[in-house]
C-alpha cells in the first residue's frame, strides 16, 4: 500500500521521506532473503523494523504491522 | 527542526491541524478494518454479526457502524480456542514477545503476543510521551519495575534505549537497593506507579536519605494507577523527589500508552491521536458524549499488528477536553484529570456514589497520611458502611484527633454528606504495593 509519490495525507514526499522509504524497501528485500547467514538476516530485519517505525509514524506507509 | 531542539517526538503528526488528523485517522481506520476482516476470524465474526463490511467504512464517522469489542469477548475467545483465540492475525511462532494483563481485577489474565514491528511501535508510543515530558538522550532513567510477564514499563524501557538514555533496570532489587542506586547513579528520571514512587520516597526518609538534596531526579514518570493525575498525589511525589511528576496511561490490551502529559502539564494527558482513535461514550447507551462530559473510553489502535483492537470498551472513566486547553502546540485532545477511575468501580453506599479515586484525592490532601485502605461492609445484612483505615507517618499520632475530624468532614463534603468511618492503624499494618495498588476491599455479600 506504499505510494511513492505522496504520503497518507496527500503531501508530496520530501527528499528525506524518499530516502527513508528507499532504505526501508532495500532492508525489507535484504531481510527477506533466505540464502544469507543469520547474522545478516536477523540484523537487517531489526534495522528494517526501525525504519518501518519511522515511515509508519510519518504516515508514509500503511502496511500490515504484524508482518516482519 | 534539529532533533535536539524540538519538543515533539514526531513534529509532523503531533501538530497536524485537526481536520488533517481526522483524515489520517480515517485512512488508517479503513486499512485496519480491511486487515482485520481478512486476517482475524474473531473480528470477521463480529463484523458479520453487525452486518458491516470494510467497504462501508469511508469516513471517520463510519466507525460507529463497527461493533464494540469487549474484554469478556476476548477472554471467552481465548478460553474457547486456547491459548490465544483466533483474534490474533498471525501464527504465535511469528511473535517475539508474550505478556499478560496484570490481573488486578481478579479475572483470568489476557494473553497477548507481539511481533518485532509491534514491539518497536510499542516503544515508540512511549517515546512520544517521554520526549514530550522533556526527557532527552542525556538522561539516566531508572525503572522501579519487576520486569515480569506484566507489560507495565517494558515498552518504556525499550523507548529509553531507543532514545539513547542510560537505562537502569531494577527487576529483583529491594526498595532500599533501588533508592541507593537512584542516588548512586545520579538517576535524573524515575519511573514507577504513583504508589511505589511514594513508597520509595518514604523508604528514603527512613534510610536518612533526602532525595531532593542527595539525588538528581528532575522527572518522575508515573503510570498504572488513576492516582497519577490526582494533584495532591503529584504534589507529594514532587515534594519527595524534587522533580516534576508526569502521568501516562496505557493498557496491556494495546501494549503501550495512549496518553501522556506534556511538559506544559495543562491538567491532563494528551491523546496520541495519530495512532489511536479515542471515543468517549455514555457507558449505558453507547452514544458519544461531548467535550467536558464524563464517559467511557473506547479505543481503536492502529499500531499492533498481531492483535487488532477495534472499538475496545475499556471501562475507563474519562473527560475529554479540546487540545486548545494546552499551549504546547500538540493537536491531540486531552483527558482532563487523566483516567478518572473505572466505570465499574463505582460503589453505591447508602445511595451515594463513591469512586475510590475520589476518596484517594481527599485522603492525599492530608500530608500526615502514609498509607490508607477503603473497606466496605454490610451491617446486619442491611446497612452499608464505608471505613477508611489510615496509617500515619512516623511520630504523627498526636495529630490523629484533629485529622480524624477534618478528614471525616472532607470526605463527607465530597460525597453528599455521606458518613465515613475512620480507623487509625499501627505503623506497617496496611499492605504496601509495587505495581498497581489494591486499596479497596468490598466485603459485602456478593449475590
Amino acid at each position: 500500500m506504499t505510494n511513492h509519490d505522496k504520503d497518507l495525507l496527500g503531501n508530496a514526499l520530501s527528499k528525506d521521506d524518499k530516502e527513508l522509504l528507499d532504505l526501508y524497501a532495500r532492508l525489507k528485500a535484504l531481510s527477506a532473503r533466505t540464502d544469507l547467514p543469520p547474522v545478516i538476516t536477523a540484523n537487517a530485519k531489526q534495522a528494517m523494523v526501525m525504519l518501518w517505525n519511522a515511515c509508519n509514524d510519518l504516515a508514509l506507509i500503511a502496511e500490515e504491522p504484524g508482518c516482519d | 527542526m534539529p532533533a535536539t531542539t524540538t519538543s515533539y517526538w514526531n513534529p509532523k503528526t503531533e501538530t497536524l491541524p485537526k481536520d488533517r488528523l481526522r483524515a489520517l485517522q480515517a485512512t488508517k481506520l479503513r486499512a485496519l478494518v480491511e486487515r482485520a476482516w481478512h486476517t482475524s476470524p474473531f473480528h470477521r465474526r463480529l463484523f458479520e454479526k453487525a452486518k458491516v463490511t470494510p467497504e462501508q467504512i469511508k469516513t471517520l464517522d463510519d466507525i460507529r457502524r463497527l461493533p464494540f469489542m469487549t474484554r469478556e469477548d476476548w477472554m471467552a475467545n481465548q478460553a474457547d480456542k486456547p491459548l490465544f483465540g483466533d483474534l490474533i492475525t498471525r501464527p504465535p511462532q511469528d511473535a517475539i514477545r508474550y505478556h499478560l494483563t496484570s490481573g488486578t481485577s481478579g479475572r483470568q489474565p489476557l494473553r497477548v503476543l507481539d511481533s518485532r514491528k509491534d514491539w518497536s511501535w510499542i516503544a515508540d508510543m512511549w517515546c512520544y510521551g517521554f520526549w514530550g515530558f522533556g526527557i532527552r538522550p542525556s538522561d539516566t532513567v531508572f525503572f522501579a519495575f519487576s520486569y515480569g510477564s506484566f507489560i507495565g514499563f517494558w515498552g518504556a524501557h525499550y523507548c529509553c534505549e531507543k532514545m539513547g538514555c542510560l537505562t537502569l533496570a531494577s527487576g529483583n532489587m529491594t526498595t532500599e537497593q533501588r533508592v541507593k542506586q537512584i542516588v548512586e547513579m545520579g538517576a535524573t528520571v524515575v519511573c514507577a506507579t504513583p504508589t511505589y514512587a511514594l513508597r520509595m520516597g518514604q523508604t528514603a526518609e527512613k534510610m536518612g536519605i533526602d532525595l531532593k538534596r542527595d539525588g538528581k531526579v528532575r522527572r518522575v514518570v508515573v503510570s498504572g494507577e488513576p492516582a497519577g493525575s490526582i494533584p495532591a498525589v503529584k504534589k507529594m511525589i514532587e515534594e519527595m523527589w524534587g522533580g516534576k511528576c508526569g502521568d501516562t496511561a496505557g493498557m496491556t490490551e494495546i501494549g503501550t500508552i495512549m496518553i501522556f502529559e506534556c511538559d506544559h502539564q495543562p491538567g491532563g494527558p494528551h491523546i496520541i491521536e495519530d495512532h489511536f482513535i479515542e471515543e468517549v461514550l455514555d457507558p449505558d447507551t453507547g452514544e458519544p458524549v461531548g467535550y467536558g462530559e464524563r464517559g467511557e473510553r473506547v479505543v481503536t489502535s492502529f499500531g499492533r499488528g498481531f492483535i487488532p483492537l477495534i472499538r475496545y470498551r475499556t471501562k475507563d472513566l474519562v473527560c475529554k477536553v479540546p487540545h486548545t486547553r494546552c499551549t504546547c502546540g500538540r493537536t491531540g485532545d486531552i483527558y482532563e484529570g487523566g483516567i478518572l477511575g473505572r466505570v465499574d468501580d463505582m460503589k453505591l453506599i447508602r445511595g451515594t456514589n463513591v469512586y475510590p479515586r475520589a476518596v484517594e484525592a481527599v485522603v492525599r490532601e492530608h500530608h500526615e497520611v502514609e498509607e490508607f485502605q477503603i473497606v466496605i461492609t454490610r451491617v446486619d445484612n442491611v446497612q452499608d458502611e464505608i471505613t477508611v483505615k489510615v496509617e500515619l507517618k512516623p511520630d504523627q499520632e498526636d495529630v490523629w484527633p484533629r485529622l480524624q475530624a477534618k478528614l471525616g468532614k472532607d470526605l463527607a463534603d465530597a460525597h453528599e454528606g455521606l458518613r465515613f468511618n475512620l480507623d487509625l492503624c499501627k505503623q506497617g499494618e496496611l499492605p504496601r504495593f509495587e505495581l498497581k495498588a489494591k486499596r479497596l476491599q468490598d466485603l459485602r455479600p456478593q449475590y
